[in-house]
């Protein structure tokens, strides 16, 4: 998109292009919203701007379990109710919210992506060298709430191979099928780890 | 040109995969009548998906596609081999991915690959059913042929003389190896020894199943390692990403 093409002003260029950059907006979306924000009030447009400044001046990573967080260590670090002996190992800090919701008391670690080596997305690119340094700490067990995908399980491997040597105990969660699939169009790897994490009813 | 029916089914590999939007994904497939191509799967990322499972990467998949605006879209997915073996070992996956990636990037959209499709899957189930991870070195030298690069290892690529049992220069730009005497003309290249030698005669001549129960000593794996490596990466325009993530691998403990 070149700036202030076929009339249209170079701040709404800008801003369309801004909206554009973001995950999930196509060119069309971004055009619809950069035309809402002219139409909203201006007070509204502001307090959008804020927050956006804010999060990124205020919000930053806890340096042990690099969570997003507004005061270091977070606020479930410094929990001395929560068990301090197992980590659970997420690849997105929104990934703690749903394991949250499980009733999960333990203590998290965020790793901010998953090994992709097609992409050249390596073992460095993850905050596997803090993981690392906390495992030697009190920890007993690592569970891992990667992904079932390709990389999720690369992941998870190579976690338990640098966690092993260390004597610390790594788990993974049970692969299997999602309430309401079907068996019919389910693949074969989840259906065998299904009937693997079988329990009696 | 003739035109494309509307609804086709093929066969092929994942390579790889790129999110887009919500819940949207596009796949780079290598298939045996349509050669690699990128189509998009609507919504696959949804948990209740009927197609997620059968568009991992790594694995064989039967099917069927709508013709699109701008990317053809998966209607059904349904696996042929998922390899798990391969998918639940770190190394093997590792491996399989750097295959995967040469397959990538000697592969052009849309160009005939049913060879190159036929060696992947051959690589992909000597490692499923456990072969040494050198069948990658015989998968390399069959893809090389099949894009048009094999290497010439009998005579001397150049002058065709016979070569003395002795350490040899192989030079990617002449196309193989290259006597003593034809060296000065003969480009950039690696001398490598005799043993090496050896073996990639051996791999020319066998199955990849066969070359994949030969043991060879470190040394002699290293060498050939390097040796092909180069070849390769000479034939290519830029860096590759997967080796880098294999060598962290092997260096784990354990
Ligand atoms: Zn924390
Ligand atoms: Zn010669």
């Amino acid at each position: 998109m070149a700036g202030g093409q076929g009339g249209t002003p170079e701040p709404i260029t800008r801003l369309i292009e801004a909206f554009h950059r973001l995950p999930g907006v196509g060119p069309k979306s971004a055009q619809r919203l950069a035309y809402h924000i002219l139409r909203v009030p201006e007070q509204e447009a502001a307090a959008l701007a804020t927050a956006i400044v804010d999060v990124k001046q205020r919000i930053k990573l806890c340096s042990r379990c690099l969570n997003i967080t507004e005061s270091d260590p977070c606020a479930i670090c410094t929990d001395a109710r929560r068990d301090q002996s197992v980590i659970c190992v997420v690849e997105q800090p929104l990934d703690i919210l749903a394991i949250e919701r499980t009733g999960f008391r333990g203590l998290y670690h965020v790793l901010h992506g998953v090994l992709n080596p097609m992409e050249g997305i390596g073992p460095e690119d993850l905050r596997l060298r803090e993981l690392v340094v906390r495992l030697k700490e009190e920890v007993t067990e690592v569970i891992m709430a990667t992904n079932p995908s390709l990389e999720g399980e690369a992941t998870a491997m190579y976690v338990q191979r640098l966690a092993g040597p260390l004597g610390v105990r790594v788990t993974r969660l049970a692969r299997g099928l999602p309430s309401g699939a079907d068996l019919e169009y389910t693949d074969d790897v989840t259906l065998s780890r299904a009937f693997e994490g079988r329990q009696e009813i | 040109m003739a035109e494309r029916p509307r609804v086709y089914k093929t066969e092929g590999v994942i390579l790889k995969r790129r999110n887009i939007g919500e819940a949207d994904t596009i796949f780079t497939v290598l298939s045996e009548r349509e050669g690699k191509f990128d189509a998009v799967a609507r919504g696959v990322r949804k948990a209740r998906s009927r197609m997620r499972g059968h568009l991992e990467p790594l694995t064989r998949s039967r099917l069927m596609l709508a013709q699109g605006r701008s990317l053809d879209v998966f209607t059904q997915a349904e696996t042929v081999d998922p390899y798990r073996n391969v998918r639940e070992d770190l190394e093997r996956t590792a491996v399989a991915l750097s295959c995967v990636e040469l397959v990538d990037r000697f592969t052009i959209e849309h160009a005939e690959a049913g060879a190159i499709y036929h060696l992947l899957v051959a690589l992909l189930e000597a490692l499923d059913e456990g072969l040494q991870a050198t069948v990658s070195r015989h998968f390399e030298l069959d893809l090389l042929a099949a894009a048009g690069y094999e290497l010439q290892l009998g005579a001397c690529t150049l002058c065709g003389g016979r070569l003395p049992a002795e350490e040899t220069l192989l030079a990617p730009a002449a196309g193989g190896l290259v006597c003593a005497n034809c060296r000065p003309v003969a480009g950039e290249g690696r001398l490598v020894s005799v043993a090496v030698i050896k073996v990639l005669r051996h791999a020319r001549s066998v199955e990849i199943r066969e070359f994949g129960a030969l043991r060879m000593p470190p040394e002699v794996e290293a060498e050939l390692r390097a040796a092909l490596g180069a070849v390769v990466r000479y034939h290519l325009d830029r860096e590759l990403n997967v080796p880098r993530y294999l060598r962290d691998v092997e260096a784990l403990p354990g």
